[in-house]
């Protein structure tokens, strides 16, 4: 029994065709179901309104796992991870594939930019309206759409530039081995998690926060990201098992790797529900019309049974079960509850963003204005599911997995890496 | 591990390699072999050897031995055959049942015993209790898993027969044990002890119990600090219990006496000092502070200053030079600028818009909801050109939000300092100016 192990003889580490059969996959879906969805969204009519909402909630989802993942690499590197070394270099290839995702989300970000205003109620003329909307007008010098568009570069730049940097740094290892690089990522990561803190918390603002503008939270940022980093690690696991199924890892991920990803899946499982409840409570509590309406239209009507199915299937059903070891042990377990977390991170998006979808219209001073989200009856305010929902995503996701299929070449695992030995031997106690 | 080496050698125990003069092994060490075999105790330099040691003994059958160790070992629950702790399930159950007793708690306390009216809300209500309950199984989880721990390790344990071995005090800082305990079936004095030889021990001794059948129970003053300290903590129940169920004529028990009797009087006492026989000094009838006597009835009133004054037209002509008024303005011109409009327009916005609008139509929250739920009621339009408001001189509309306008509208003279009601007024007129303004006020615009 040791405490450190070297990397097995027969182990296959390099990717080989693995990459290039994932981007074939992902193209292949994401031409399928675009297509798809342009039709279906034309034929609502609606200047793609509906098809830009479902765009928004699906890019929100791909997002959410290549900057969590990034999230992984820069605690790794922050507090010498010793487990996460043998899985790194595959959350390093989900983080680069960052630039990709930002370029998929020009899908939703080039019309905003270039006048549809059908997605973002502080796009609309209306919004300018001072005696109408006194709650907006005064946020506008920071939503206005061409800022914006520049913000949304930004954080794609910020985000990009940490993930290829730790990677390239990190493949840089695999060819000297000079442990002076885990030295040097080490001091980086630092001042690099406080600037993916900030990004992370502006993008959640922009994208998905300022579809109800005349809400108020300031946890918003972190549930965002507590959410997403469920995905994330659900899909961290799913990518590693489809990797070992190809013959790859097979001896140096072991189920005291799934463990640990389990126990992350745990960890922002409960720690989701808990930024999530804090939000609801103050805002139940404090009772003010500007927060209390951002609840109204999801604890009401229809999309009561939506709040309830997060509730029950992204939260309550997950944490008793994950809670346990043998669940995170046993790796098809440890699957089933992966692939659900990723449909109900779906959900988790598809409540928060899609009940801003019903703009409702007053009539006011004899002209009829657009009074924005969260404004018409309960009893109007409908789910209003459509295939659309899904084909979009699932194009997305086709997107996602081009961008970590153009990454997944050359070694899987950082071999050279100074604590890949403790890695490998890694016991739970 | 062993190397064939040090197989040949004899057994390296305590009595040929003392660790100190004193220790010089089981013979004539200073706890003496006196007493029963315990079983022995055998060090090994590295965790990894003690996990293989481990092994070996489980592998021979043995069960009554232990590891003992500075810190966790990975892997060494399976050399030594142990199964996986049932802790995580008492802690399961201490953290649900904390959850249930505090959301019971707070049913029996808010909704059930002793309900009390607070601004209406509900007795009882999930959202407000889950913080509560929350916590609670927070609490019994900890406590779960600590107490459980050391229930589960039988654990205080102030006595063993291993502490009376000096080289086991280094098992705190860098040494690795095994202990092998005698009563196992499979225990023979030679064998085992080859057995712990064969997987490398540096050391291996026996170890003896005390003789002295008192080291073996609990030390007598530590059960008598236990008892005692028990009983003292029930002194506050005991007291309580008893001043619960008896009467008596003694005065309260002062913790803080000079808290409790301060050297002043307090409000709404007797005192015999004063002719009125009260504590409390009322102000003087017609008493006026420095600088509140509001003498200018055109800034304060909206009147001329002749007796039975006219509503002014205008607007004062100055601040009063007062402390009630802010020393930037005290005593200056009053002007009619973009500031002034500024401040009326978010004084107006605070205190007007609820009824009257911000367009000053009179469709604020307030009429909005009242028409939403079958009324009819709206504020009075403030710019109306055929209402009363447009036609009223500033100092009437002055004189509406200070003393307001029965029964609808109470006044606001308490709320809202005079020059900003004379702001308000500014602003009231922009806004009706604004929407009846003719064409020729837009061309003098230009």
């Amino acid at each position: 029994m040791s405490l450190t192990k070297t990397l097995h003889p027969d182990e296959k580490f390099k990717a080989g065709k693995l990459g290039s059969n994932m981007v074939k996959a992902g193209v292949g879906l994401f031409v399928v179901m675009m297509v798809i969805s342009l039709i279906l969204g034309s034929m609502h009519g609606d200047s793609m309104k509906r098809f830009l909402y479902a765009y928004v909630i699906g890019w929100s989802w791909i997002a959410t796992i290549p900057i969590g993942m990034l999230w992984l690499v820069l605690l790794h590197h922050l507090c010498r991870g010793r487990w996460t070394t043998v899985v790194r270099r595959i959350c390093e290839v989900m983080a680069a594939a960052i630039p990709m995702v930002f370029v998929a989300g020009l899908g939703f970000a080039l019309p905003v930019v270039f006048g549809n205003k059908t997605l973002y109620y502080w796009t609309a003329d209306v919004a300018h309206n001072a005696l109408l909307n006194p709650t907006i007008v005064h946020k506008l010098s920071w939503l206005s759409p061409s800022f914006w568009f520049v913000r949304y570069l930004a954080y794609g730049a910020i985000y990009t530039a940490i993930s290829f940097y730790f990677w390239k740094k990190s493949k840089e290892q695999d060819e000297s081995g000079d442990p002076k690089i885990s030295d040097t990522l080490r001091r980086a990561s630092g001042p690099a998690m406080i600037l993916y803190a900030f990004t992370t918390v502006f993008l959640s603002f922009d994208v998905l926060m300022s579809l109800s503008p005349k809400w108020y939270s300031t946890i918003y940022g972190v549930t965002f990201w507590g959410s997403g980093n469920i995905g994330a690690f659900a899909a961290l696991a799913l990518i590693v098992l489809w990797i070992q199924r190809n013959g790859r890892l097979v001896h140096s991920v072991t189920e005291e790797h799934y463990h640990d990803i389990g126990k992350w899946m745990f960890t922002f499982t409960f720690f989701w529900a808990y930024t999530a409840f804090s939000q609801f409570m103050l805002q139940w509590y404090g009772n003010l019309p500007e927060e209390t309406v951002w609840y109204k239209y999801r604890l009401f009507g229809d999309w009561q049974w939506v709040s309830i199915a997060v509730l029950v299937g992204y939260w309550a059903f997950p944490f008793l079960f994950l809670m346990s070891r043998w669940t995170k042990r046993i790796v098809p377990a440890l699957v089933f509850f992966a692939v659900w977390q990723l449909v109900f991170h779906w959900l988790d998006l598809y409540w928060t963003a899609m009940p801003n979808y019903d703009w409702t219209t007053v009539s006011h001073g004899g002209q009829t204005l657009v009074e924005g989200p969260l404004a018409n009856q309960i009893a109007l305010h409908h789910v209003g599911f459509t295939p659309l929902d899904v084909t979009v995503w699932l194009a997305l996701v086709g997107f996602l997995l081009v961008g970590i299929g153009r990454g997944l070449t050359g070694n899987l695992i950082p071999v050279k890496d100074p604590t890949l030995g403790l890695s490998l031997a890694h016991e739970q106690l | 591990m062993a190397t064939e080496d040090q197989k040949e050698t004899p057994v390296p125990d305590a009595s040929t390699e003392p660790r100190s003069p004193e220790d010089t092994g089981d013979a004539s060490g200073k706890h003496g072999t006196a007493g029963e075999l315990y079983g022995y105790l055998a060090e090994y330099d590295t965790p990894g050897e003690l996990t293989e040691a481990a092994r070996k003994i489980k592998d021979a059958g043995f069960t009554e031995f232990d590891c003992y160790s500075p810190f966790p070992v990975h892997g060494i629950d399976p050399a030594m055959g142990i199964k996986r702790t049932i802790l995580p399930l008492i802690v399961f159950g201490g953290g649900f049942a904390g959850a249930v007793g505090g959301m019971l708690l707070q049913w029996y306390c808010n909704a059930h015993a002793w309900t009390w009216n607070i601004s209406g809300k509900p007795t009882w209500s999930i959202p407000a209790n889950i913080p509560i309950a929350y916590e609670c199984g927070i609490l019994l989880s900890v406590f779960a898993s600590f107490f459980g721990m050391w229930a589960l390790n039988k654990l205080p344990q102030v006595w063993h027969p291993l502490f009376r071995s000096d080289r086991f005090s280094r098992v705190t800082d860098d040494g690795f044990f095994l202990g092998v305990e005698a009563k196992d079936k499979r225990f023979d004095a030679e064998k085992t002890k080859a057995i712990l030889h064969d997987a490398g021990a540096i050391a291996i001794e026996p170890v003896h119990f005390d003789p002295d059948p008192s080291k073996k129970v609990m030390p007598k003053w530590i059960m008598a600090l236990i008892v005692a300290s028990t009983a003292f903590a029930l002194i506050p129940f005991a007291i309580a219990a008893k001043a619960r169920n008896s009467h008596s004529s003694e005065p309260h028990y002062h913790i803080f006496p000079d808290m409790d009797f301060q050297p002043k009087f307090k409000a709404d006492t007797a005192n015999d000092n004063f002719a009125d026989g009260r504590s409390n000094r009322s102000e003087l009838v017609g008493a006026v502070a420095r600088g509140w006597l509001e003498e200018d009835t055109s800034f304060y009133d909206g009147l001329t200053a002749e007796a039975g004054g006219q509503w002014i037209d205008g607007f004062p002509a100055l601040y009063p030079d007062v402390p009630n008024i802010v020393p930037a303005l005290r005593g200056t011109a009053f002007a009619i600028d973009k500031k002034l409009l500024a401040r009326g327009q978010n004084r107006f916005n605070i205190y007007c818009t609820p009824c009257h609008g911000y367009d000053g139509r009179g469709m604020g929250m307030v009429p909005t909801r009242v028409q939403q739920s079958g009324g009819s009621w709206q504020a009075r339009n403030l710019v109306d050109r055929a209402g009363t408001v447009v036609q009223q001189p500033n100092g009437q509309l002055f004189n509406t939000i200070t003393n307001g306008f029965p029964p609808g509208m109470m006044g606001y003279g308490a709320q809202i300092p005079a020059a900003d009601r004379w702001a308000i007024v500014a602003y009231v007129r922009a806004l009706e100016r604004s929407q009846i303004a003719s064409a020729d006020d837009q061309k003098g615009s230009r």
